[in-house]
């Protein structure tokens, strides 16, 4: 009796030896490709399938994004659109037009207060977009405020008009989320599938694992230095951050954010980050890039208000650091703070 | 004991030593490592837990770039030809997941450990 159950035992650690050692040898490493576009990184991980043709193509895909919706490159819809400002309306691509509507469907969620994509001018006047930074007069933010808002914008299937020749659109805010929804679309059917594929578009993330993941853990950076203050647990997801500490100038010691509030014209100060967990819809990605803005320039209250609302819309979760460096978590979601790890 | 028990025993232990084996080897962890790519490729690693300070001079795309690992587990960009300046400017990288960029150079340095539980960090 003894002996059989020795046997048995022997048996299971050595079924268990070889499965572990099967599995490490089974499982293939990593491709890991780097590079750079609308000035960013993007940085693409992927295991398993055809990697390196994958990280290719989710590249070229990220490009296609940049040339339809970039603010300065010649030929880009956005660029054309701008110029006929004031003028005639412009026919573009059916997917440009539907980004353009999944845009203006967030601005409706707060009637514009906290993400607009024709508040460029504001951004220009701050020096954003020619890194030529200074500090506006109250004065020309409230003369340009006047015709700074989406409302300037007639939207059909096919066209686009700006009604105002001074208005100006921007997807900076959207286009990023955008490129991930593509890429999102593509790995679906791609084969051999892929095991997993994480896609780091400047800071805004893509984790696809094919629905087999549930437990991603997402990093959630400190605003004020480098690492990670905790992280959440998700599974396949697009994840958006807005935060002050990306692009910013200093004056007088004042720190000065890309990211500008349309209801006031200044940048955002009510909090340091927002990060927003969607699941992998259709837009969702271009939704959560936008979402971010839109709860980063919002308060408290607002915060609360405004996630009941777009619960239902595919948010699964948000993730706030405020400007006194408090966290607050909107969903259900669990924090894990970096010193219980 | 008798010679079939002697036997039993040794394939539990040797069974038992390819599991630890096999779980070492899945799960070691090299330390924490800085990878610097230039444009993609992989132009220098350098190892975080190390205690020597080492300086590494790296050609981007535009031009020079100075970084710096200061034996104490950081590393950051400290002179670069960039007009921006925002590499330098950026607080020092070290734990895993944190990156300095400079995005005219193209220079990214990333920190890698393998045994690192994050996938990824939202930034």
């Amino acid at each position: 009796m003894r002996k059989a159950i020795a046997l048995i035992v022997a048996l299971i650690v050595v079924g268990a030896g070889l499965a572990t050692f099967f599995a490490w040898r089974a499982s293939p490493e990593p491709v890991t490709s780097t590079y750079f576009l609308m000035d960013t990184v993007l940085t693409v991980k992927t295991t398993g399938g055809d990697a390196a043709t994958i990280n290719e193509h989710l590249h070229a895909l990220a490009s296609n994004v940049d040339s339809m919706t970039s603010y300065y490159k010649s030929g880009s819809e956005t660029v054309r659109v701008n110029a006929a400002a004031g003028r005639a309306p412009v026919s573009v691509s059916p997917e440009y037009a539907a980004l353009l509507k999944a845009a203006v469907a967030v601005e409706t969620i707060d009637h514009g207060r906290t993400f607009d994509i024709a508040i460029s001018p504001i951004s220009s006047l701050w020096g954003f977009t020619t890194k030529d930074f200074r500090v506006p007069s109250a004065k020309e933010i409230s003369d340009t405020l006047a015709y700074s808002h989406a409302d300037q914008l007639v939207l059909s299937d096919t066209t686009v008009q700006i009604r105002d020749s001074r208005a100006r659109i921007d997807l900076g805010g959207i286009a990023k989320g955008y490129a991930l929804d593509v890429m999102e679309e593509y790995l679906h059917t791609v084969k051999p599938q892929p095991r997993q594929v994480i896609v780091d578009f400047g800071g805004n993330l893509l984790l696809y694992s094919g629905g087999q993941k549930t437990d991603w853990k997402i990093g959630i950076r400190d605003p004020r230095g480098q690492g990670i203050i905790g992280y959440v647990q998700s599974g396949d997801a697009f994840v958006a951050t807005s935060g002050d500490y990306e692009r910013y100038f200093e004056r007088d010691g004042k720190r000065y954010c890309h990211i500008i509030d349309p209801s006031t014209g200044y940048p955002g100060t009510l909090n340091q980050s927002a990060t927003v967990i969607t699941d992998m819809q259709p837009m969702h990605g271009a939704i959560g890039d936008a979402l971010g803005k839109v709860f980063f320039c919002s308060t408290a209250e607002t915060q609360r208000s405004l996630f009941q609302a777009v619960q239902s819309q595919g948010t699964v979760g948000i993730v706030i650091i405020d400007a006194a460096g408090a966290r607050s978590t909107l969903g259900p979601i669990t924090f894990v703070p970096a010193t219980a790890q | 004991m008798k010679r079939s028990d002697r036997i039993t025993a040794v394939v539990i232990l040797v069974a038992a030593a390819l599991v630890i084996v096999s779980w070492i080897v899945m799960h070691r962890t090299p330390g924490t490592v800085a990878v610097v790519r230039v444009d993609g490729k992989v132009v220098a690693t350098v190892d975080l837990t190390s205690h020597d300070p080492q300086t590494l001079h790296v050609t981007g795309v535009l031009g020079p770039l100075v970084i710096v690992a200061d034996g104490k587990g950081s590393i950051r960009v400290t002179e670069s030809t960039c007009l921006d300046q925002i590499c330098v400017h950026t607080v020092p990288a070290r734990s895993p997941g944190d990156q300095v960029i400079c995005v005219p150079n193209r220079m990214v340095i990333t920190i890698e450990a393998k045994g690192n539980r994050i996938d990824a960090v939202a930034q």
